[in-house]
């Protein structure tokens, strides 16, 4: 064989074990590259997640000494029509915006009246608001606010009255609202009138409180409005008719 | 002609990457401006203790947030391929039980959640929608090299144009 040959074999044995080396060295950098890349995202991502939750905590968080409507029980969450001797009781969960809600109102809400007024029920009116958006301009906030500031100045028959005038008033969902000047015009009406209720509605006074009855009806395993509990039955949804509680409130007297 | 397999299959990881990273980095987002529907949709789950309902709801989105842009820009695809398959896993048990024990809850998954106006439940939506993406999220764990990627290996032909 010739020298020539040979020199030429070995060079080209060299360049390959050189090009494998090199090939070995990039894939050692790319590595570590993805290593320290990894370690780094994953370090951020946990700082992220930690920054949420401290900041999420405070936007929810409420004030320990919110203002709490009187007139209340249950610490001020509870709203109570009725005679303490009724047999039967009777918790509401509703949103002043749902549609639904409002059906449930305009069908049977004269139901329920005449079922309180017979001395056979007591209601028990929990509050939610989440169905607030910026196009209503929080409305579900706003009216359940303005519905605290009634009860704490004029007491639970006003709340009924007040509540019964927001239903037959209801604004369209999805449109904006009623505005704060209709919300006390309705508390007038409803027999809450002075200064001080007009400040606790363009002021949402009982904004906390709003956020703390509906957190509570979310941890009561409420998830849907109306949710009507005949002496702590859930009724379905097809129950929810004049017939449907009028039969639920005989089964619950035995 | 006919398909060259190595050559469309690139890009078929590309769509898949777009498009699960797309869907969880909308519903982190739409998880953040309402923390309080957040918690509401967890708890409606009645599945974790209630220490652990507002963790979970503040810091769920931004674990899809981070995912979601993982897969969209492209680095650490297998892994968020991967994370993402979890996810929607846990996601589907979540939904799967709240189905079978008759609860009439909207999933939260793209925000707010928990209390719904109508007693309308979408179970079988959310469970179709759950379960391609999380073909889709399988597919991707197992062949993650795509186009148009800002992490990973280099493709083939695209090694010379990276080396220079």
């Amino acid at each position: 064989m010739p020298d020539n040959a040979k020199r030429r074999a070995a060079r080209t044995r060299i360049e390959e074990k050189r090009a494998a080396e090199a090939a070995a060295r990039a894939r050692a950098q790319r590595r570590q590259r993805t290593l320290i890349g990894a370690i780094i995202a994953a370090v951020v991502v946990v700082a992220a997640v930690v920054v949420a939750i401290v900041v999420q905590n405070s936007r929810t968080a409420t004030a320990s000494d919110a203002a709490v409507p009187a007139n209340t029980v249950d610490s001020g969450q509870v709203i109570v029509v009725g005679q303490t001797s009724a047999p039967v009781t009777i918790d509401l969960y509703e949103d002043f915006q749902c549609p639904v809600c409002q059906k449930f109102e305009s069908t049977t809400g004269s139901t329920l009246a005449s079922l309180v007024s017979a001395g056979t029920v007591q209601l028990h009116y929990h509050g939610m608001a989440f169905l607030d958006t910026s196009a209503n301009d929080k409305y579900s906030t706003r009216a359940l606010n303005a519905a605290a500031a009634v009860v704490n100045a004029a007491g639970p028959d006003a709340y009924q009255k007040f509540h019964d005038l927001l239903y037959a008033n209801q604004p369209a969902e999805g449109g904006s609202g009623l505005t704060d000047d209709q919300l006390i015009s309705y508390a007038q009406q409803a027999g809450a009138s002075g200064t001080a209720v007009e400040k606790a509605v363009r002021d949402l006074t009982y904004g906390d409180w709003v956020k703390q009855v509906t957190d509570q009806a979310s941890k009561d395993g409420v998830t849907g409005t109306p949710t009507v509990k005949v002496d702590g039955k859930t009724l379905e949804s097809t129950q929810l008719t004049p017939a449907g509680v009028t039969a639920a409130v005989q089964a619950a007297q035995g | 002609m006919g398909w060259n397999r190595s050559a469309v299959a690139p890009w078929l990881a590309t769509a898949a990457r777009l498009l699960v990273g797309g869907v969880f980095l909308v519903a982190g987002l739409l998880k953040i401006p309402d923390p309080a529907a957040a918690v509401r949709a967890v708890r409606a789950y009645r599945l974790l203790p209630e220490a652990l309902v507002a963790p979970v709801a503040f810091g769920l989105p931004i674990v899809e947030i981070a995912v979601g842009l993982a897969l969209i820009v492209g680095v650490f695809v297998r892994t968020a391929a991967i994370a993402s398959a979890v996810l929607l896993v846990v996601y589907l048990v979540g939904v799967g039980s709240a189905w079978a024990r008759g609860l009439a809850i909207d999933c939260g998954c793209f925000g707010g959640g928990g209390a719904i106006a109508k007693a309308d439940t979408a179970y079988p939506t959310e469970v179709l929608r759950d379960s391609a993406l999380l073909l889709v999220a399988l597919a991707l764990a197992r062949w993650p090299r795509s186009r148009l990627a800002l992490g990973g290996r280099p493709l083939p032909d695209e090694e010379f144009a990276r080396a220079r």
